[in-house]
């Protein structure tokens, strides 16, 4: 296992433009996870679920509602344990990541994370950017807005957004440090249709870096964005 | 290292302009200490307390005032947290230890904002005379680093469990009891001038917060991730 310190042998931090925030993985990373089962007390989640994800791939995970789709992303990038099973992030040498070094490589939109009520878009972002030591964070931020259509100058708090402009402020705060692995769960939701298309090529765009991609949905057309599936059974 | 202090400092600030901007713990804390030291100060006074007893009972109260205050609004920082499900994007965003020493640096700052307005309140309305001004305001900042150590620590314990208002003081203050007995002996000492006894105090109280220092900062990684 290697850690992800930018001193660590396959990491390393890259030029003055925006490409500086991406802390590169050589050929990125790959997510494989296997015999995943989650259980809250008594209540089983899910009992044994398998998958891996590719650099340039889209992994889609689908099911009904209540199948434990964002639970199963949750443990994937980290925030919870599994009950049983394993989840390994692996460079291409075969190297395996530590699970500590995980965050500095994740970028997550999913509807139970929020961002900061009291601060505006600019503020938001500039915090995130700031906790993720990124260097030129004010441009930086000030286009990761842009790319989502939100106004940088606009001073009104996260509290007086509307559902579909949080989506693309969450959105934004996936992409602000071009991270090597997306969480998307549900990530057009909220959003219009100028939102979701916009999406779309922003995710084939991810793929064609090489970026690992999972994303959680029920929505037909995001699942046909999916080079892989994971189904789960309510 | 400068790096690391920058992103601890982003946590504090970025909790400070959401606190100012609502002022919940604020108002917690205030008006609680506030509302405590009018109480003290009209049904005790400056004259119930006989002269010989006044440098100990004044010096309970005082920190009774500050201690129960505390408890009311330092578990904010973490609680706020995962109430409005901001913690998961900050756990994946910023490494633990960044964290706790930002959520300590608010917490500290809160602290120094309550004792520098109730503490010379207090001793205007309780007529509570100081001999060694110095040596009681070095005490204030000892006491006020521990008390916030320890909160911080707690508050992130509580913060994911189920009834954490009632949570909080009942773990917090078998921790801050040590704490509180040798701020109450070394407030009394400034009070009479006693500097062999503030010294010892004082020696106790600052071993106390660093230890609890490194505890929390060892503990922390822990508590917050799992």
């Amino acid at each position: 296992m290697i850690g992800a310190s930018p001193s660590a042998p396959a990491c390393r931090r890259t030029g003055a433009d925006a490409a500086c925030y991406r802390l590169v993985v050589a050929d990125g990373i790959r997510i494989v996870f296997s015999d995943v089962a989650k259980r809250f007390d008594e209540r089983v989640i899910f009992r044994s679920v398998a998958g891996e994800a590719a650099p340039g791939e889209v992994l889609a995970v689908t099911g009904p509602n209540g199948s434990g789709k964002s639970t199963l992303l949750a443990i994937l990038c980290g925030l919870l344990r599994p009950t049983k099973g394993s989840v390994r992030y692996l460079l291409a040498g075969g190297q395996e990541l530590e699970r500590a070094a995980w965050r500095q490589h994740l970028g997550v939109v999913a509807p139970a994370m929020s961002l900061y009520e009291e601060l505006d878009a600019m503020e938001n972002l500039r915090f995130f950017a700031r906790v993720r030591g990124l260097e030129d964070a004010e441009n930086h931020c000030r286009g990761c807005l842009e790319r989502v259509g939100l106004d940088p100058d606009r001073r009104t708090l996260v509290a007086g957004f509307s559902t579909g402009m949080r989506q693309r402020l969450k959105i934004a705060q996936a992409m602000l440090h071009r991270p090597q692995v997306l969480f998307l769960d549900e990530p057009g939701s909220n959003l219009d249709p100028d939102g979701r298309a916009w999406l779309e090529g922003w995710v084939r765009a991810e793929q064609a870096a090489g970026t690992t991609v999972v994303l959680a949905t029920n929505d037909a057309r995001e699942m046909e964005w999916g080079t892989q599936r994971v189904a789960l059974a309510f | 290292m400068w790096r690391w202090l920058s992103e601890a400092w982003a946590v504090a600030a970025k909790d400070l302009r959401t606190e100012f901007r609502t002022r919940v713990a604020l108002s917690s804390l205030g008006l609680f200490a506030l509302t405590t030291l009018i109480a003290v100060a009209y049904s005790v006074g400056p004259f119930r307390i006989s002269v010989e007893d006044r440098p100990f009972l004044l010096a309970v109260l005082l920190w009774i005032v500050v201690f129960f205050a505390a408890l009311a609004g330092l578990d904010r920082t973490f609680v706020k947290e995962e109430e409005s499900h901001t913690a998961p994007l900050l756990r994946l965003s910023a490494s633990p230890h960044v964290v706790w020493a930002g959520k300590l640096v608010f917490n500290l700052v809160l602290l120094a904002l309550l004792l520098a307005v109730i503490v010379p309140l207090y001793c205007v309305l309780m007529g509570y005379r100081i001999e060694l001004v110095g040596a009681f305001v070095v005490l204030l900042a000892a006491g006020g680093f521990t008390l916030a150590v320890v909160s911080t620590i707690v508050a992130a314990i509580i913060a994911r469990a189920q009834g954490r208002g009632a949570l909080f003081p009942v773990l917090a203050l078998p921790l801050l009891l040590a704490l509180l007995v040798f701020l109450i002996q070394g407030t009394t000492a400034t009070a009479e001038g006693s500097v062999e006894a503030v010294d010892a105090s004082l020696r106790a109280v600052v071993s106390l917060g660093g230890a609890m220092a490194v505890v929390s900062a060892m503990l922390f990684p822990l508590v917050w991730n799992d």
